[in-house]
C-alpha cells in the first residue's frame, strides 16, 4: 500500500472525508485518534502488511507521518 | 471412558447497563458507534449484595431444574472465577453447601479469566477419564462489573457479570469428544489486564492511585496479544487433529468484542455463517462467554450430535487455550426441535440421552436449520 492509499484509510478510520490527511497533522490533534482508533489502527497494519505493531511505538508517533512511516517500515 | 458435555445453562443477573444508559453518561458517544465497535447492546451488572456465588448457584440450579442431573449425582464441583466470595473459604464450598451436593463431592476453584471454560473442560476430562469423577459441574461466574471504576467507559462498555453451568460426564459412546487440547501462557502481559489492588502485594489502593483498586484494561496491548498468539494457537489444533478450517461445523471464541472477532475471524479464513457471536444481550462475561454462546447456538439449531466446533479462550494473564470437540449436546431446545420433527428422545439419569443428529435437525449445509 502506498503513502496515498495509507492516508486514505487513516482518513476512513478516523471517520474523516478521503483527502483531509496529508500527514503533517498533529496526533494529538486530532479529536478521533484516541485508543479505538489506536487498535483500528493495529487491525489495518495486521490485515495490509501481516504485522503486529507495537502500542508502544503507536504511542511513540507524534504525527500522522509517523504512522504511516511505521507501516512502510513493516 | 470419554468425557463429554451433556448440558449447559447459564444465569445473568437482573440489573442492566444498556448502550443508551451508558451514552446519557458519556455524551460524546452514540449508541451506534458502541454497538457498531463492540457488538453489544447490553451488559447485566450483578447487585451490590450479589456475588459470583450467587449467579453460580443460580446457574448451576437451572441445570438440575432442567432434569440433567440431581445434587447427589455430581461428584465433583470446578468453579472458574477471578471476583470470589472471599480470599476465603473458596467460592465452591460455599456453592457446594448452598445446592445440596454431597460432602463426597469434591470441589475447588481456579483463577482464571476469558480462558477458563476452555481449561475447565481439560480439568473435567481429566477428572473424568481418570476415574475420578463421573459427573463434574464446571461453573464460570463473574462479576468483573464490581471491579471496575465507574469513569472508565471503555470497559463498562465491554464486560458484564453472568454465570455458565456445564455438566460433564461419561459419554455415551467410545467416541472421543473433548480433545486434543490446545494450551498457552505469557505472564509478562500481566500489567496490561489487571487489578492491582486488593490481594497481598498490595492490599489497598493509596488514595493518590485509587484507580489501582479498578480493572485496569490496555486495549491495544490485548489486541496486540491476541493478533500475536490466537491465529498460532488455531492453527496447532488443527495441527493436532489434522483437520481444516472447512471441516468444522462452528466456531466458538471467547466473545471479547465485536470488532476483535471480527478480525480474528477474517484473518483466520473462517467463513462467516460458521463462526458464533452471542454477546450482544450480555457483553463480555469473561469465562462465561463461551458457554452461553454454546447455549444459544444449540438452541438455535446450530449444534448437533456428531458436530465439530472448535473452542478458543484467551485473555487476562495472559492466558489461552483452544479445544476441538465433537457435540453431544442435551435434550432442551435443539431436541425440542427435532421432537417437533417426530424424532424420539429419551433421558436416563444424569447422563443424558442424544442430541438429535445433523441429518435429525434438518441439517444439510452450513449449519442452518433448514
Amino acid at each position: 500500500m502506498d503513502q496515498a492509499n495509507l492516508l486514505k484509510s487513516l482518513d476512513d478510520l478516523l471517520e474523516l472525508d478521503p483527502g483531509t490527511l496529508t500527514g503533517s497533522e498533529e496526533l494529538s490533534a486530532l479529536e478521533a485518534w484516541n485508543s479505538l482508533a489506536v487498535i483500528g489502527f493495529m487491525a489495518i497494519a495486521n490485515e495490509e502488511f501481516g504485522v503486529v505493531v507495537s502500542p508502544k511505538k503507536i504511542a511513540a508517533c507524534t504525527k500522522v507521518s509517523d504512522l504511516v512511516a511505521l507501516l512502510q517500515a513493516a | 471412558m470419554n468425557a463429554a458435555i451433556h448440558h449447559i445453562e447459564y444465569y445473568l443477573p437482573t440489573g442492566t447497563l444498556t448502550s443508551e444508559a451508558l451514552t446519557v453518561e458519556f455524551p460524546d458517544w452514540s449508541v451506534a458507534k458502541i454497538e457498531e465497535k463492540v457488538g453489544i447492546k447490553t451488559r447485566h451488572v450483578a447487585a451490590d449484595s450479589e456475588c459470583s456465588s450467587d449467579l453460580a448457584v443460580a446457574a448451576a440450579r437451572k441445570v438440575f431444574d432442567s432434569g440433567a442431573a440431581k445434587p447427589s449425582d455430581i461428584d465433583f464441583l470446578l468453579l472458574c472465577t477471578q471476583s470470589p466470595d472471599y480470599f476465603l473459604p473458596t467460592t465452591a464450598c460455599l456453592v457446594q453447601d448452598r445446592l445440596g451436593l454431597s460432602k463426597q463431592c469434591g470441589a475447588l476453584d481456579f483463577n482464571l479469566g476469558c480462558s477458563g471454560y476452555v481449561y475447565g473442560l481439560g480439568l473435567a476430562k481429566g477428572l473424568i477419564e481418570t476415574g475420578q469423577a463421573s459427573n463434574v459441574l464446571l461453573v464460570t461466574a463473574e462479576t468483573y462489573t464490581k471491579f471496575i471504576h465507574k469513569s472508565d467507559r471503555g470497559v463498562r462498555t465491554i464486560f458484564g457479570d453472568a454465570a455458565a453451568a456445564t455438566l460433564l460426564g461419561v459419554g455415551i459412546d467410545d467416541t472421543a469428544r473433548l480433545g486434543p487440547f490446545v494450551y498457552g501462557t505469557d505472564g509478562s502481559g500481566a500489567d496490561n489486564l489487571i487489578v492491582r489492588a486488593g490481594g497481598m502485594r498490595l492490599r489497598q489502593a493509596p488514595p493518590e492511585s485509587i484507580l489501582d483498586a479498578s480493572l485496569h484494561m490496555d486495549g491495544p496491548e490485548i489486541f496486540a496479544f491476541t493478533m500475536s498468539q490466537i491465529p498460532g494457537c488455531v492453527r496447532t489444533l488443527l495441527t493436532r487433529t489434522g483437520m481444516a478450517i472447512g471441516d468444522y461445523d462452528l466456531f466458538v471464541f471467547h466473545q471479547a468484542n465485536r470488532h476483535m472477532l471480527e478480525h480474528l475471524r477474517k484473518g483466520l479464513r473462517i467463513p462467516e455463517d460458521k463462526f458464533y457471536i452471542a454477546m450482544e444481550h450480555c457483553g463480555n462475561t469473561v469465562s462465561a462467554t463461551i458457554p452461553i454462546a454454546l447455549k444459544h447456538a444449540q438452541m438455535e439449531g446450530r449444534l448437533w450430535v456428531g458436530a465439530r466446533v472448535m473452542l478458543v479462550g484467551f485473555g487476562v494473564g495472559y492466558s489461552w487455550g483452544a479445544v476441538s470437540i465433537i457435540w453431544s449436546g442435551s435434550l432442551d431446545k435443539a431436541v425440542e426441535v427435532s421432537q417437533s420433527m417426530q424424532i424420539s428422545t429419551q433421558s436416563s439419569g444424569p447422563v443424558m440421552g442424544a442430541a438429535p443428529t445433523r441429518e435429525q435437525v434438518g441439517i444439510i449445509d452450513g449449519g442452518s436449520l433448514q
